[in-house]
């Protein structure tokens, strides 16, 4: 518009300038050379306000140009800040990811399980698009645990190109993690490798455990460039290290499996011969207790014949006998019975083994049992002038078979008796500790050398004491005993202190409270069970 | 008389990729009471995209289902990822036509006529809400795409949705279709018997001085101010990061810094990313540029991106009377803006501007397209750097 305005006060001053000329002397011509002076003056002033309004333009020209540099300052920091955000997220996310891994990898876990821990998640947090993880069985071979990002197809094709080129052989031998680059690479194996991944940058690690399978991790990445690859290699180093520290602990963790499974075979085959051998034992046992019977019952007959004509012959049924006759016939009788009491010793002891005598499992009155036994005993206590002591401690009950269990304390208390001095002490004792009632017969004989009492319960053992020099004995006794205790589900043991007396206890199973008892027997075989210690 | 809209969301992140569709979608149909009338379906691009669907169509047998692998899942706690995340919608009233068209990359306006005309085939006669667009991503002729849609729908029709995304890894997305997992293709579904609420905003300001789109074609800028477009972008990065960029490629740093087409009509700015920087010069972006265009360079900031969100959910909520669910379609590149922790935010503060009780799930896209102002054409309203607020409701 301004310009508009200019133009036409110019042509105005030009036309008002040839008309003063061509009027001189005209009275408007003061007016007119007013009127031009105006203009010219309106000229001068606008001609200096737009040399300014132009000046104020180039101005704001350089304000605005400055404002758009500021920009690119600006833009470049934000991308610079933009970066390093994007780059400590993505480290932040990957050292999770790898403690994550850390904490699935501590349980023990396959070799094969190990090889199969790479998925999507992991590659990508890494800032990866594809990635394999494969292990390498025997040397030259390569077998692929887990592939993500690409097809089994591509998989297959790059592990066939792997094996047949020297790649494999240098990741294992020097494990570190390289970055291979398309633009950069100059080797025909890394350049095959990318193609085949479809990707411009991928970093490659070896997996060398100290024990274990080896292997190799490559992992690809699509969009980002040789930088990113590179700074990545410090995080896949952290990850081949932690994969292959799983490796190492996967094949202890075999070794130790095996070891141990070899350890359980083992167990079981010692346990299965042990077993077979036992059974072999148990067979071995079981015949020689049925020949030991039918033996015993053979010689059981004739024995009574030679007892039964013994015994008519000192009668005189068959003519009277001079003393030297009556002597030896006396003889026969006295060793008869003692062949008929080891006869019956040992047909007993084979009956217990083989259940064939089965135990009762009665209530037994123990001032009743007690009573019973000191009847048997008292005429060898009399004859010794021993003391004969009882503690029962509140007991009143037993439980078992009270015939056997007499069977069992006559014996005991015959040798305790029989090795005892005179005027020494018998004392039995009986307590209550916990399920059990614990028995003692106790005397203060000469007591048992200790490197006999292990050998004390064995059939047809006798001790050297002297007095066994001087009375026979079947040396069946005490494992008969034994043999009464165990089948009560009970255990006998013995102590002893040579020249002070012996202590015989026996724990048997307590019987439940408030259970009638019942009477003890008054069998008097109990008493003739061959009282000896030892044969 | 209202008819009411029922929707139920199932996820799942297990590696195995069927069990995650399958679970996913046993999840969502165990939260719907009726039967299910369509299916959205968003799965990371990690997962085998078969097994996937396959999964989810075990359970979901006969059901209408579209949708696409993403960038990234999201859920009402927030974003995730390596996610398999399944939308059930029952209403009496809901009417749905699905259809899909292939080789978006080759002709974009026949894939777009082809989706819209396979679902306006199915419809039939019912009324029309809208077509929900789920794309390529990595295909950049939506103007098109969006012309062939309007040759079935007409201009007036409502056309939103968002571009499929592979984890930024930018080399292969995919589209749902029913049974189908396609590639290179458009999938849509025409909605009929419910409402909608679109909102849309993205947050990013203007940075440089104006320059004018002195010569361009289609998605390719040639010249800004008369000068080679790329040398002109690549300035303001500086010549080491601009290196940087080529060497990466753009399609991750460029949405970063979109270039921003002013609207005529509003106080409003499109986004165009750059894609690429060509040998002779010439940008490609993610959409139409027109010749003589006043563009400028824009920046984005967090807070601008939190305001964003909030302002596209108060413009798609502001017509619903009952919001049953929101459908979040947001740009990739804002995660990469703000973060997960504060994406998490932003998903909370959609949340709070829509209601705390209305179920809201959907994706991180490669692209965004929805109606803009008064005045602005469908071609234009494609863009990135968005987020994308889509409330469903009742009839």
């Amino acid at each position: 518009m301004s310009n508009r305005i200019v133009m036409v006060l110019i042509a105005g001053v030009t036309i008002a300038t040839l008309m003063t000329l061509g009027s001189a002397g005209d009275p408007y011509a003061p007016v007119m050379m007013g009127i031009i002076l105006s203009c010219l003056g309106y000229l001068a002033v606008k001609s200096q306000s737009g040399t300014r309004n132009a000046q104020d333009l180039r101005r704001l020209q350089a304000a605005y140009e400055q404002l758009d540099q500021q920009a690119k300052l600006i833009i470049r920091t934000d991308l610079d800040l933009h970066r390093t955000q994007e780059e400590l997220d993505r480290r932040l996310a990957s050292l999770m990811a790898l403690h994550d891994l850390a904490q699935q990898l501590r349980v023990g876990r396959r070799t094969e399980e190990v090889f199969a821990k790479l998925d999507a998640r992991l590659v990508s947090v890494f800032g990866f698009s594809k990635g394999l993880l494969g292990m390498c069985p025997t040397p030259g071979a390569l077998r692929w645990g887990s592939f993500v990002g690409i097809s089994s197809q591509e998989a297959e094709a790059l592990r066939a190109d792997i094996i047949a080129g020297p790649l494999l052989r240098d990741v294992l031998e020097h494990p570190r993690p390289q970055t291979l680059s398309a633009a950069m690479t100059p080797d025909p194996a890394h350049q095959r490798l990318l193609k085949a991944l479809g990707v411009p940058t991928a970093v490659v690690a070896g997996i060398v455990p100290q024990g274990g399978m080896p292997g190799c991790l490559i992992l690809g990445r699509t969009g980002a460039g040789l930088a990113a690859a590179r700074a990545d290699e410090e995080l896949v180093a952290i990850l081949a290290n932690q994969l292959a520290t799983a490796i190492e602990n996967s094949a202890l963790f075999d070794e130790t499996w095996t070891a141990r499974q070899e350890l359980e075979r083992n167990v079981q085959e010692r346990t299965r011969e042990l077993g077979e051998a036992n059974a072999k034992l148990v067979r071995f046992n079981n015949a020689k207790n049925d020949f030991v019977s039918a033996v015993s019952h053979e010689l059981r007959a004739p024995l009574a014949a030679i007892k039964g004509y013994a015994a008519l012959m000192a009668r005189g049924q068959f003519g009277p006998l001079n003393p030297q006759q009556a002597e030896r016939l006396a003889k026969i009788e006295k060793h008869s019975d003692a062949l008929a009491q080891l006869i019956n010793d040992v047909l007993d002891i084979a009956r217990i083994e083989s259940g064939r005598t089965p135990m009762a499992s009665d209530f037994i009155r123990v001032e009743e049992f007690l009573a019973v036994l000191h009847e048997l005993i008292q005429p060898q206590l009399a004859a010794k002038h021993l003391r004969y002591e009882v503690d029962r401690d509140g007991v009143t009950q037993l439980r078992g078979d009270a015939q056997q269990l007499q069977r069992a304390f006559v014996n005991l208390l015959s040798n305790a008796i029989k090795y005892t001095p005179d005027r020494g002490t018998i004392r039995v004792g009986l307590r209550r500790e916990g399920t059990d009632i614990v028995a003692s017969v106790s005397d203060t004989g000469c007591g048992i050398a200790t490197e006999e009492l292990p050998r004390l319960f064995q059939e047809f053992f006798r001790s050297n004491a002297a007095i066994n020099q001087q009375v026979r004995g079947t040396g069946l006794g005490l494992a008969l005993t034994k043999r009464i205790i165990e089948a009560h589900h009970g255990q006998i043991t013995v102590s002893s202190v040579e020249g002070h007396g012996s202590t015989f206890t026996l724990r048997l199973p307590a019987p439940p409270t408030g259970e009638a008892p019942r009477p003890a027997a008054r069998d008097r075989r109990g008493g003739q069970a061959g009282p000896e210690r030892g044969p | 008389m209202t008819q009411n809209l029922f929707v139920s969301i199932g996820s799942s992140d297990r590696p195995e990729a069927r069990r995650a569709g399958q679970e996913a979608a046993q999840q969502a149909a165990a939260g719907l009471a009726g039967p299910a009338r369509l299916a959205l379906v968003f799965g990371s691009s990690w997962f085998h995209q078969e097994q996937l669907l396959q999964g989810v169509r075990a359970v979901a047998r006969e059901v209408p289902l579209i949708g696409g692998s993403t960038a990234g899942e999201i859920l009402p706690e927030g974003p995730v990822s390596h996610t398999c995340v399944v939308i059930l919608m029952a209403s009496d009233s809901l009417r749905c036509g699905i259809g899909a068209g292939r080789d978006v990359h080759l002709q974009p306006r026949e894939a777009g006529h082809q989706a819209a005309l396979s679902a306006a085939q199915e419809l039939r006669d019912a009324s029309r809400t809208g077509f929900l667009l789920i794309g390529d991503g990595l295909s950049t002729g939506y103007g098109q795409v969006t012309r062939g849609i309007q040759d079935v729908l007409g201009t007036s029709a409502v056309i939103a949705g968002g571009m499929a995304g592979d984890d930024l890894r930018f080399t292969k997305t995919y589209q749902y279709c029913n049974g189908q997992v396609l590639e290179r293709a458009v999938v849509g579904a025409l909605f009929g018997g419910v409402t909608w609420g679109v909102g849309i905003a993205h947050g990013f300001a203007p940075i440089s001085k104006p320059r004018c789109a002195t010569r361009a074609a289609a998605n390719v800028l040639y010249e800004l101010d008369t000068l080679p477009a790329a040398a002109v972008y690549e300035d303001y990065f500086g010549p080491v990061a601009a290196r940087r960029l080529r060497e990466e490629g753009l399609t991750r740093s460029g949405s970063a810094y979109p270039l921003g087409i002013r609207s005529e009509s509003a106080d409003y700015w499109l986004l165009r990313n750059v894609l690429a920087l060509q040998a002779d010069g010439s940008l490609l972006c993610s959409g139409e540029i027109p010749e003589g265009a006043s563009l400028q360079l824009m920046i984005g900031s967090k807070q601008l991106a939190m305001d964003a969100a909030a302002a596209a959910a108060r413009q798609a909520v502001e017509p619903m009377e009952h919001p049953a669910f929101a459908l979040l379609l947001e740009s990739a590149s804002r995660l990469k803006l703000l973060g997960r922790e504060q994406a998490a935010m932003e998903i909370a503060r959609i949340r709070q501007v829509i209601g705390r009780d209305v179920p809201i799930a959907g994706c991180y896209t490669y692209g965004e397209q929805a109606p803009l102002a008064a005045g602005t054409s469908g071609a234009m309203a494609v863009q990135t750097g968005s987020v994308l607020v889509l409330v469903f409701g009742g009839s």
